[in-house]
């Protein structure tokens, strides 16, 4: 699944996206498929608003976002759901986890919709990321380092052509960041996919194909 | 670990609303219209059926009744004038709410009856016969030939009450029962002067439907051309089978010819207008409960999606499908409103059940299951219902 993006300024942001010149807003260009894209994107600059864009949470910009063929402007709520469930995985900046589920069910409940990966891939998962011990927690109850790895291992429980992440890894150490740098390369790479992954500072956690400044 | 459902996990997240008491309220009220709803159309259904059902109904008023002319002052000794006319017959005979006539024909011979010595009875009497169709409960040995010298009769229950209840007792005869009246033969003395016969008579049966001395239609044929002192004659009673003689339309026919029958029956008329008024007021207050009910329930329904807000929205960010989801509201819906028209349809075929049962005390008969119009409201109304609560489920999941 190839994304082009072309003109695009978010209404809200106009006024600053015109004053500098971004290596996103207003600009036309296409990501193919298997490309790692890092946007470095310092505070205030719309970073949070590109990828909710992308994953078509908000329509208030000009300019047209292109998933193959899908407008995202013009795609109905059907084939948005479809695009989310199979081509499109997020990891949001505010986790957005169930608070009234536990752990494994916020897993569960995004598992089942495509049952991609088995029960005893995502235990492993689990485990590996250091969560075995409060998968039966309420997701309430987590502190965000905790909450943040079950959005990053709910992320990875469907198929996708892309994985979209919004500072995926700012509530984690150093350690917890390595284990689950290599989770998400396995699963990226198992399903030959490209990523785009938009931070506020430089980094090296995966092979970059091309760095873009917001 | 058990493998957690995905229905399970939804039902955590969508249906947690605390209003189970309003749920309750809803589904109440909407089974309450609901059966008030189907119980109206099944009385006016009922009432439908006791007037014009193909069952006969033969106390009910029946479906069969007799007219006479009314005889007043102007047409008082003019006995042509309350006779009817072939004319007057067709004319009888088109009026949309009449399915047959008979004619009433009356003797036009001397008759005269002698009872058994022991009993010294002797009177004169009128005979009278009409088609064998209108005999309401027409005996076996009901036929007559002139080679015949036996003649069958039916007389009227209300002739045998008023013998045991007024002559008798008045006169000191014994009073006699259905049965005992039967095993009598009389003779019947027909005729007069040189052309006389003498018949044997038995009563084989009574009429409730007509009042009168009834003996076969060919006996009368008979005996008016061999005895006959006129030979053609117009008949003074006609006897109609009406489809429902409660019709307004009908009761005004008879009024504007001064056409008389028994009163009992055109007072089902008066009953009838009044249980249409109680089943259509009974109606529209069911239909307000329904829409009540209905608004109560969908309101519930939309204030639990109100409530699972947040978790349908993110539950559509990670993919789930608005389609699908509805699919699970309406799914966990439905069958509560499916039960409760359930729960409401047998109610109203108890009823009936019931109501068939206790109305044969009254010699009434009436189907043990509702009839069509009683499950057409049914269709109608759960169709609607379906309709409206799976549209405001599809709308709110919509709108989220």
């Amino acid at each position: 699944m190839q994304l082009s993006l072309q003109g695009l300024i978010p209404i809200p942001l106009r006024d600053r996206v015109n004053s500098y010149e971004s290596g996103v807003w207003k600009q036309t260009f296409t990501l193919n498929k298997g490309e790692h894209i890092f946007i470095q994107a310092p505070s205030g600059t719309g970073k949070t608003t590109l990828i909710h864009m992308l994953y078509g949470l908000r329509k208030d910009y000009e300019g047209i976002v292109h998933w193959d063929t899908y407008n995202l402007k013009q795609t109905s709520q059907e084939q948005l759901s479809r695009l989310r469930a199979t081509y499109l995985s997020v990891v949001f900046q505010d986790m957005r986890l169930f608070p009234e589920l536990t752990a494994w069910e916020n897993l569960e409940i995004k598992r089942r919709l495509t049952n991609t990966i088995s029960e005893d891939e995502m235990g492993k998962w689990l485990e590996r990321l250091g969560l075995k011990e409060r998968k039966d927690s309420l997701a309430s109850t987590l502190s965000y380092g905790e909450q943040q790895r079950v959005a990053i291992i709910r992320a990875l429980l469907q198929p996708f052509d892309w994985l979209l992440m919004d500072e995926p890894f700012s509530h984690l150490d150093k350690m917890n960041i390595n284990k689950a740098i290599k989770l998400i390369s396995e699963v990226v790479t198992m399903n030959k996919a490209g990523m785009i992954l938009a931070d506020l500072d430089e980094n090296y956690y995966f092979t970059y194909t091309q760095t873009i400044l917001l | 670990m058990k493998p957690v459902k995905r229905k399970k996990l939804l039902r955590k997240l969508l249906l947690r609303s605390k209003g189970r008491s309003r749920l309750w309220a809803a589904i109440v009220a909407l089974c309450i219209g609901t059966t008030l709803l189907l119980l109206s159309v099944m009385v006016w259904w009922n009432f439908e059926e006791l007037l014009s059902g193909k069952s006969n109904n033969d106390s009910l008023g029946s479906t069969f009744i007799t007219i006479g002319k009314e005889v007043t002052n102007e047409n008082m000794g003019k006995p042509m004038l309350t006779l009817f006319t072939p004319t007057e017959i067709e004319a009888v005979h088109s009026v949309p709410q009449v399915q047959d006539v008979g004619v009433l024909i009356s003797n036009r011979f001397p008759v005269y009856a002698t009872l058994s010595s022991r009993l010294n009875f002797a009177t004169e009497m009128f005979l009278e016969a009409v088609p064998d169709r209108f005999i309401d409960k027409k005996p076996v040995d009901w036929y007559w030939q002139p080679s015949s010298k036996e003649v069958p009769i039916i007389i009227s229950t209300e002739f045998l009450n008023l013998y045991n209840y007024g002559f008798a007792l008045s006169q000191g005869l014994p009073q006699l029962s259905e049965s005992s009246i039967q095993s009598l033969y009389f003779s019947l003395k027909v005729g007069a002067g040189d052309i006389q016969d003498t018949y044997m008579a038995h009563v084989v049966g009574f009429s409730d439907r007509i009042n009168s001395v009834l003996v076969p239609e060919s006996f009368i044929e008979y005996g008016n051309k061999v005895y006959g002192m006129n030979a053609k004659s117009l008949p003074s009673r006609l006897i109609i089978k009406v489809k429902d003689p409660s019709n307004k339309e009908f009761v005004q026919y008879l009024k504007d010819r001064n056409y008389v029958t028994n009163n009992e029956q055109l007072r089902w008329n008066k009953l009838r207008a009044i249980v249409d008024v109680v089943t259509a007021s009974t109606g529209i207050l069911s239909i307000l409960l329904m829409f009540i009910g209905t608004l109560v329930f969908i309101l519930f329904i939309e204030l639990t999606i109100a409530h699972a807000q947040h978790s349908l929205t993110l539950l559509l960010q990670i993919g789930y499908s608005p389609k699908y989801l509805s699919g699970f509201m309406i799914k966990r819906f439905l069958p509560l409103v499916i039960a409760t028209v359930v729960a409401s349809m047998c109610i109203a075929i108890g009823v009936q059940v019931i109501i068939s049962e206790q109305i044969k005390v009254m010699h009434l008969n009436l189907p043990t299951f509702p009839g069509w119009p009683v499950w057409l409201a049914l269709g109608i109304s759960t169709f609607i219902l379906v309709a409206l609560v799976s549209t405001s489920i599809i709308r709110s999941i919509r709108n989220t």
